[in-house]
């Protein structure tokens, strides 16, 4: 199964991805598809955004947060976290695979833990298909069951 | 206050087949202390009822909205005329802003989005338990404060039963016999000779067994 066409959204605070998503695609890192949405911290974001973003088309949906401790607005990275739970239970209710949203803590300032956060989402939409497709929907039923 | 929890989504997708235009109407009073039923938990249903139907290949137009109650006709008044623009009114309030929109607003095709479930207090962040079984005929006085009513299984007057094991009752080791609780609270209040008192037959018909209740308060009356 192919990523083209995938679209994969990344919440992402200012400490944690600083470079910006163009000088990414430009250096050739980043799997096509992916798209940033930079907020001032994760925990600013709450489930309706993540839903929103699975709505307007997106196949899978990552939140890129500070490191436990190294949070600069203290606990911002651990409700972001939450809230990410709180999405997959509602997925799971909607029959959809788990593996479509995930929470990653990266070390502040570094921009390879993002990226690599971007790869492994876009290895998932690969192997699970496109959400909104015929044979990813078998899958995902199969899964939830 | 009024505890309710959110209905599954699949039961809410499916009593929602055929509805094009939809209001989520949420309430600011007890559900949404207890996280069912405020502007949040509105935000988050409209996004996930939006979701499902779009994964089911079709489309929903969601309008959200929240009331300070739905158990007042005062603020049920827009809803009279607005009301009328929805195929549904998917109202996250307890059973009673249900009724009570139903009652209220002719024409208006209402659904509940919640199972309201008990009279609890909160015991800490996200955790709720019963406390009160609304039942007419308080006996607080008599039992330390304590409800067994509400709080014992089998809502004995003169408990405990046999079943009561080392302070846990019989259901569930998890649940603490309340009779157990009672006779320890009285101790500690020292009114343990209250324990001798025979507390007679209840007479249920406070509890909602004589038919719906009604309260009248003449002095507020017009």
């Amino acid at each position: 199964m192919s990523t083209d066409g995938a679209k994969i959204v990344g919440f992402c605070c200012h400490y944690t991805a600083r470079v910006s998503e163009d000088a990414l695609r430009l250096a050739g890192v980043l799997p096509a598809g992916v798209r940033f949405e930079h907020v001032p911290c994760t925990g600013r974001v709450e489930v309706p955004a993540f839903l929103a973003a699975f709505e307007q088309g997106a196949d899978a949906v990552f939140v890129v947060g500070c490191e436990e401790g190294s949070c600069h607005n203290l606990s911002g990275s651990q409700r972001a976290s939450k809230r990410v739970g709180q999405a997959k239970a509602i997925l799971k209710e909607l029959n959809v695979g788990l593996e479509r949203i995930e929470m990653f803590f990266v070390t502040r300032g570094e921009t390879e833990p993002v990226v690599a956060a971007a790869r492994e989402m876009s290895e998932r939409v690969g192997r699970l298909g496109q959400l909104y497709g015929e044979q990813a929907k078998v899958v995902e039923v199969e899964e939830a069951q | 206050m009024i505890i309710a929890e959110r209905k599954p989504l699949p039961e809410l997708i499916e009593m929602l087949a055929g509805v094009e235009r939809l209001l989520i109407l949420g309430c600011r009073g007890c559900v949404a202390v207890c996280s069912a039923g405020g502007d949040k938990e509105v935000s988050v249903l409209a996004t996930a009822l939006r979701l499902g139907r779009k994964l089911a290949g079709g489309t929903i137009e969601i309008d959200e909205d929240t009331y300070v109650r739905q158990c007042d006709p005062e603020y049920l008044e827009p809803l009279k005329t607005k009301g009328k623009d929805y195929d549904a009114v998917l109202s996250i309030a307890c059973g009673v802003g249900v009724n009570f929109i139903a009652d209220c607003c002719p024409g208006v095709r209402v659904m509940p989005g919640l199972n309201t479930t008990f009279y609890g207090a909160n015991l800490g962040s996200g955790e709720w338990a019963e406390k009160c079984a609304g039942c007419g005929a308080c006996v607080l006085h008599l039992t330390g404060g304590l409800c067994p009513v509400a709080r014992c299984a089998k809502s004995l007057s003169n408990g405990p039963c046999g079943g009561s094991v080392g302070g846990r009752c019989e259901i569930d080791p998890d649940v603490a016999c309340v009779w157990h609780q009672i006779h320890d609270k009285l101790r500690e209040l020292k009114q343990a000779e209250r324990l001798g008192e025979i507390m007679p037959i209840r007479d249920w018909r406070p509890a909602g067994h004589g038919g719906p209740r009604r309260r009248i308060k003449e002095d507020l009356r017009p």
